[in-house]
């Protein structure tokens, strides 16, 4: 075979896997677009538009909101107590986590209480925390931060207790005090659950902050999307909903991209897969 | 913690590592009754020596080790190491495990340089010893792989070299080759018989093959069956360096072998009635 033929096949053998690796970004599109335009076409011949809208609308709305600025307000308010929420939700359950997987007496007396509570519907407490926190954004806040931590908690407890209690012993005997033990040992092998946890929280903590403002509040998505719903404009809705979508996408890529970073060491076919 | 003096300071007044009619009872399930798997065990390991320890398995060889690093305490007795008796973790032996236990998330340079990153030694030192350590080995060229890309052998390599990076006075091996297969198992020994020589360690090693434990040790202690009790500890004159790839061609090895195995055998099967069966 001549040097010739084999760039050729190499440089086939390329592009059949070039068009591989496109056809994996596209497809994942296909259910989505495919969802948008059997929508566009079904309503107002299956279901009539006042119910369902269509994307096209939508899309209009979104613009329209934008263009005039309407939404913006709205948007600053509901990302911030979505940051603040989602944030302090984190870092407590961290913390929390952490302490009690380490300390196993701790945990004993404590975890049956963190249990019980895990258990309250956060949403039920939603008026009670307009009453405690007030109207503004901190009511949303604290909704949101309640709903990330048992999640983030749950996970980082479960991470720290199921450390290899034999690599703790002999990092010991190796000479590691309780410092080095915490940053070469636990806090690595927690990372995985980490993340696993902040990534099951994202949607909770926009829940949370959406629920807040649904019950009561001056500003917002949640309380623009209420308006829209209570006024009968389903395209202002859904042009609401779409935007927390793409909150919810863009925290999701950018937890995906912290996971990468965080997780090098592990085998590619069990990143990200701890039990949740 | 202090810093263990170094292997050669302390010369061999009393015994490095001393067990004195030690015992050690484990609660049975119902939690009830004790269950005695190591019954007045004495023996001694003298400076520099490489002691193996054979056993039946289920004996309680592991038991042993674990009370040397700390990890257990006897029931009754005393374990002893330069004349003192053991108590609490013990930070002056290095620990090599059953398998290689490393830190995932940390590459094989990393792992092999923990010890001395614990111990604060400053960076281009540890460097140093551990391109050292790696290259002895025979692990040069893959400093930057994680654990979870090696082999099985390597990763046991990296263990060993884990724990020969900072000179403990004494280590201790549990099975550390039993999971390896043949051919590795037999580079492995050779590789462990001459890093021996060359560091001049002490050595307590646990395992149940017998053609391992001829061909690496000075002494062999038997255990019998549980309650383990010792046995009988020979000491094998071979001349060294042993060829542990063809032991039977070694002058002496078969006769060496018979000897043990005639210890050995007898508390291979349980007695008639009770105890549990050996396959």
């Amino acid at each position: 075979m001549s040097k010739a033929s084999l760039i050729e096949e190499e440089a086939l053998a390329g592009g059949k896997l070039r068009r591989e690796r496109l056809l994996h970004r596209i497809l994942p599109f296909v259910p989505g677009l495919a969802l948008l335009i059997f929508w566009q076409w079904a309503s107002d011949r299956l279901i009539r538009s006042i119910y369902v809208s269509r994307p096209t609308d939508i899309a209009l709305r979104l613009y329209e909101m934008f263009a005039s600025g309407e939404i913006l307000p709205h948007l600053a308010v509901t990302a911030q107590e979505l940051v603040l929420g989602y944030g302090i939700g984190v870092a407590c359950g961290v913390v929390a986590g952490y302490a009690l997987g380490r300390a196993p007496r701790l945990a004993r007396i404590f975890e049956p209480y963190v249990m019980a509570f895990y258990g309250i519907p956060k949403i039920a407490l939603a008026p009670l925390f307009i009453i405690w926190f007030g109207i503004g954004l901190w009511s949303k806040v604290a909704l949101a931060a309640a709903m990330v931590f048992f999640l983030v908690f749950y996970n980082v407890y479960m991470g720290v207790r199921g450390v290899d209690a034999e690599l703790v012993r002999l990092t010991m005997i190796m000479g590691a005090n309780e410092r080095q033990l915490t940053r070469h040992v636990y806090l690595p092998a927690a990372a995985p659950f980490v993340i696993m946890g902040m990534r099951m929280a994202i949607p909770y903590s926009v829940i949370g902050v959406i629920v807040g403002e649904f019950t009561s509040s001056v500003q917002g998505l949640g309380l623009f999307i209420h308006e829209a719903s209570s006024t009968y404009d389903p395209a202002g809705v859904f042009a609401g909903i779409a935007v927390l979508l793409a909150f919810v996408v863009i925290a999701n890529m950018l937890a995906s991209r912290l996971e990468r970073r965080l997780l090098r060491w592990q085998p590619a076919i069990e990143q990200g897969q701890p039990e949740g | 913690m202090s810093t263990p003096p170094s292997p050669r300071q302390r010369q061999t007044q009393a015994p490095r590592l001393e067990f004195s009619r030690v015992v050690r009872d484990f609660p049975d399930p119902t939690g009830k009754t004790a269950l005695r798997v190591i019954d007045r065990v004495d023996f001694a390991v003298e400076q520099g020596r490489f002691t193996a320890i054979v056993g039946p398995s289920g004996c309680g060889k592991s038991t042993l080790l674990q009370m040397v690093a700390g990890l257990l305490a006897p029931t009754a007795g005393t374990v002893r190491q330069n004349g003192r008796a053991i108590q609490g973790l013990n930070r002056s032996v290095g620990l090599v495990p059953q398998q290689a236990k490393l830190l995932p998330w940390k590459t094989l340079a990393e792992n092999v340089e923990l010890p001395l990153l614990l111990a604060r030694v400053a960076p281009k030192e540890r460097e140093r010893r551990g391109r050292e350590i790696v290259a002895a080995v025979g692990l040069k060229g893959f400093e930057n792989y994680y654990p979870h890309q090696l082999s099985g052998g390597m990763q046991k390599r990296a263990s060993i070299a884990r724990t020969l990076i900072y000179r403990p006075e004494l280590i201790l091996m549990d099975e550390p080759f039993g999971a390896l297969d043949a051919q590795t198992r037999m580079l492995m020994q050779d590789d462990l018989q001459r890093l021996w020589s060359s560091e001049g360690s002490t050595i307590v090693f646990v395992t149940h093959d017998l053609t391992e434990a001829i061909l690496l040790a000075d002494n062999v202690i038997v255990l019998s069956r549980r309650p383990a009790k010792v046995k009988a500890n020979l000491a094998i004159d071979l001349p060294r360096p042993r060829n542990v790839f063809e032991p039977f061609r070694t002058q002496g090895f078969t006769e060496t072998y018979d000897r043990l195995w005639a210890v050995f055998k007898s508390e291979l099967r349980p007695p008639p009635l009770g105890g549990e069966a050996v396959p």
